[in-house]
């Protein structure tokens, strides 16, 4: 990513951040020392940001091998004095909530902040995750900004309340404030004595003890009870306009509201209330602020976190007001919200209608004029090798594509779901394919169960499911895909690499010496682009007992191309061409397209793999010679 | 001029649709303009249909806005264009490069287009429209990448709304140092397109 150098822009300037950017500028504003966190998007940018400066700035800005980790590092940091985060997406959480939780309980000595980015929509997650949850669950508060500005500000905030508090603070983003670029002024830049020590209290930091943990227990209770009003200074709760109608509303629903509200000439007859400080909800400041409401619109993303919440504020404190929401049908509880919804729930109200209201009408034109367009894999994506090798090698030993499971995993690879490749049966979460294929196996699957995981999620999470595989004696075949790289977040480093995007030298630890240290039956490196080779390991071994690993070895396409020019392109001969698709129902590169009734490489993009000219039954694709840029 | 403006680009992933959006919004917060992005992404790194919109005005709000809203659409590619066209409001100007990228699906569901097919459906759609022959002038500019920069030219000629100084500003802070030149001369050679045209 190339530097955004206005992260660095003296406080006052009014400058273009991303909301992740800003994020990273509040980082630097709030002196955070310790920034860690695993790619996820929309959550990567942060630390991709931060990266490039963060070695002149005296910060640790680095990626970790999960999110736990991630988590117990600037736990760690944390307690030994220094204002630390760890930033991660949803379902990152879910991996590190095991640190959460127990983080809550000893507390913090500098601040402590935990960013969890949601996606609902969902664009780029594997499930529609409300995160907010996980602030009552480890009952800790939770603020969220509804744009970069707050984005930058809130996170100075979040490390203030976690300090005061003494306790870790999570700061909740959507999709729509991580990715939106937007003008933003900085501010001040503190710098603030941290300094480094650590004092043994086992009360506080061994949960082995469990009259330790009764009285932590009721230590974190007290100090959540103290968020609304130590907060409160903070301004992250705000009110405007005045009436009987209130739309209560968080996060990027807020711009929805105000976009909608002024558009209707409604501002002078809806009080609006918005919320930053998610859980616990501010008791004090609803009361007050809804004691004239009549009716209760509340318009937030994802689940009725805030509905609930205030109607049983509203139900302690003995006060009849009527809640509208997602539980009432007049906002959706799945999907990313958008003006339209937020315009016609607040119509339904002030009409006294019952939802749902009648959409407008889109514009929609056949799916033979616009086709859809699944994302595939890229022009000479290694990984295309590796499926296309497995693909032939099940079938040269005749076993049916439809009898043999392939478990997969999260990455790039997981696009080879889409036609024409379809190979990838199951994708779930990070080192879910390995164990899942355990688990086929153990149920008394008789046929041959595969495991494809990327390298970065190999590390991430499938180091352990594969010791049980091992252990437990387990016939599968698993192929590691590695890239070299953390392809689909946007190319972060991985724990292979020499040297961090930061600067900081690194030591590669490979993942065939942890592969070889845990003996499996069979191990092979093989560079899937040596496709025969891949084709007669695997039709080899793949019905042989115990487990059979095979790292497929080759750097992302894009990053090759990126290192060095590509040294050869590929053609098709017009004049030989007859046009049966093969080359495209093969592999599905999206460099080769259909134009007229003959097949053509759009030159540009072709990263001259190669793969395309073995299915050409005419030879019609050619090398071309000479220049090929 | 009015409160705000809205612009949708179409593209397809890899086309620079998101850099252009983050190059009109930069030269906007430089012209002294609120401004606004989002953009829908999907989960491939390239080849993936994508959608970005940029907001700019006094004071923007929400960063997405609806169907029938969009002011400007900057498509450069036409079936994506063809795919956001319900997004034109009823003065929307469609700028569009003359790009055709059949998807995989189209190759292999449906017979061949030809690019002066879809150039009509767009047309026949919305009156309004701008075929750009973007492709040609990036490559004299020196590069098909900066096809991206093309389109902001005739977007910019025809809205009058950013200063040059800010463009060239914008485009020398976003885009890589190997890419500037061609990127600023495709701008020029989109935006003097335009001013011929007119």
């Amino acid at each position: 990513m190339t530097l955004n150098s206005d992260i660095l822009a003296p406080p006052g300037t009014r400058v273009p951040l991303m909301g992740n950017e800003a994020i990273a500028r509040g980082l630097i504003e709030a002196d955070a020392r310790v920034v860690v966190g695993y790619p996820g998007t929309p959550s990567s940018e942060v630390i991709m940001a931060l990266q490039p400066v963060s070695r002149q700035l005296g910060i640790y800005a680095e990626w970790a091998v999960n999110e736990r980790v991630a988590l117990e590092i600037a736990l760690g940091a944390s307690i030994a004095g220094v204002r630390s985060i760890a930033t991660m997406k949803a379902p990152g959480l879910n991996v590190a909530s095991d640190p959460l939780l127990s983080s809550a309980y000893c507390g913090i000595d500098r601040g402590l902040v935990v960013l969890v980015a949601d996606d609902p929509g969902p664009h780029t997650t594997q499930t529609e995750q409300d995160s907010r949850w996980y602030a009552k669950l480890a009952k800790l508060p939770m603020i969220s900004p509804s744009n970069p500005q707050e984005a930058k500000d809130f996170t100075k905030v979040a490390f203030d309340i976690s300090e005061e508090l003494g306790i870790p603070v999570i700061l909740r983003t959507t999709t729509r404030v991580n990715h939106t670029v937007s003008d933003v002024v900085l501010g001040e830049v503190r710098r603030i004595q941290q300094d480094v020590k650590i004092v043994k209290n086992e009360v506080r930091f061994v949960r082995a003890g469990m009259a330790w943990n009764l009285e932590r227990h009721k230590w974190l209770n007290s100090r959540l009870r103290l968020a609304e009003e130590v907060s409160t200074k903070y301004s992250l709760n705000s009110s405007s306009g005045r009436g009987e109608i209130c739309v209560l509303t968080e996060g990027v629903a807020h711009e929805y509201v105000s976009e909608v509200l002024e558009e209707l000439r409604l501002e002078d007859r809806v009080k609006v209330i918005k919320l930053g400080l998610l859980y616990p909800a501010p008791r004090k400041f609803l009361l007050e602020n809804l004691a004239e409401c009549k009716t209760i619109l509340v318009v937030e993303e994802l689940d009725p976190f805030l509905e609930e919440q205030v109607k049983a504020i509203l139900h302690e404190e003995n006060v009849h007001v009527r809640v509208y929401g997602k539980l009432t049908g007049h906002l959706p509880l799945e999907g990313e919200l958008n003006k339209n919804q937020v315009r016609n729930a607040i119509e339904c109200i002030i009409r006294g209608l019952t939802p749902p209201l009648t959409t407008r009408s889109e514009h929609t034109l056949s799916p033979q004029d616009t086709p859809p367009r699944p994302p595939p894999l890229c022009p000479g994506c290694p990984h295309r090798f590796s499926f296309i090798a497995l693909k032939i090698a099940l079938s040269i030993r005749g076993y049916k594509l439809s009898e043999v499971p392939v478990f997969g995993d999260i990455g790039c690879y997981a696009l080879a779901v889409y036609p024409p490749i379809s190979m990838l049966w199951t994708e779930h979460s990070m080192g879910a394919s390995i164990s899942m294929a355990i688990g086929a196996k153990i149920a008394g699957y008789t046929k041959p169960v595969i495991a494809v995981i990327g390298d970065s999620t190999f590390y991430h999470a499938g180091i352990q499911p594969l010791i049980e595989a091992i252990n437990k004696n387990i016939d599968i075949l698993v192929l590691i895909l590695d890239n070299d790289v953390v392809a689909m977040t946007g190319h972060q480093s991985t724990p292979a690499w020499s040297l961090s995007e930061s600067g900081r030298p690194l030591r590669p630890v490979s993942i065939e010496s942890i592969v070889k240290s845990i003996s499996p039956d069979f191990l092979a490196t093989i560079d899937p682009y040596n496709l025969d080779e891949m084709i007669s390991i695997i039709s080899e071994i793949v019905d042989r007992p115990g487990v059979k690993v095979i790292i497929a070895k080759h750097p992302c396409a894009l990053l090759e191309r990126r290192a060095r020019k590509v040294e050869k392109k590929f053609y098709v001969d017009a004049s030989v061409c007859r046009g049966c698709k093969a080359c495209i129902t093969a592999t599905g590169c999206p460099a080769i397209v259909m134009e007229g009734n003959l097949a053509r490489i759009i030159l540009e993009d072709c990263n001259g793999c190669g793969l395309c000219t073995r299915f050409c039954p005419y030879r019609a694709i050619k090398l071309l010679q000479g220049d090929s840029t | 001029m009015r409160k705000i403006v809205n612009i949708l680009i179409a593209s397809v992933g890899g086309q620079g649709g998101l850099t252009l959006s983050w190059v009109i919004a930069r030269a906007s917060v430089l012209d002294g303009f609120s401004v606004k992005t989002a953009e829908t992404l999907g989960m491939s790194q390239r080849y993936g249909s994508v959608m970005s919109y940029v907001r700019l005005g006094d004071s923007v709000k929400s960063p997405l806005f609806e169907p029938g809203e969009a002011d400007y659409i900057l498509g450069l590619e036409l079936v994506e264009t063809l795919r956001r066209i319900h997004y034109a409001s009823g003065s929307c100007v469609v700028i569009v490069a003359d790009e055709y990228r059949p998807s995989y699906t189209q190759s292999i569901k449906y017979p061949a287009l030809k690019t002066s097919d879809l150039v009509e459906k767009i047309k026949s759609l919305w009156g309004r429209t701008l075929i750009i022959s973007a492709r040609k002038l990036a490559e004299r500019a020196g590069s098909v990448r900066a096809l991206n920069m093309v389109i902001l030219g005739v977007f910019n000629a025809v809205s009058n709304l950013l200063s040059r100084e800010s463009i060239e500003r914008a485009i020398r802070e976003v885009l890589p140092e190997h890419a500037v030149s061609a990127s600023l001369r495709a701008y020029e050679l989109g935006f003097e397109y335009a001013q011929q045209a007119r």
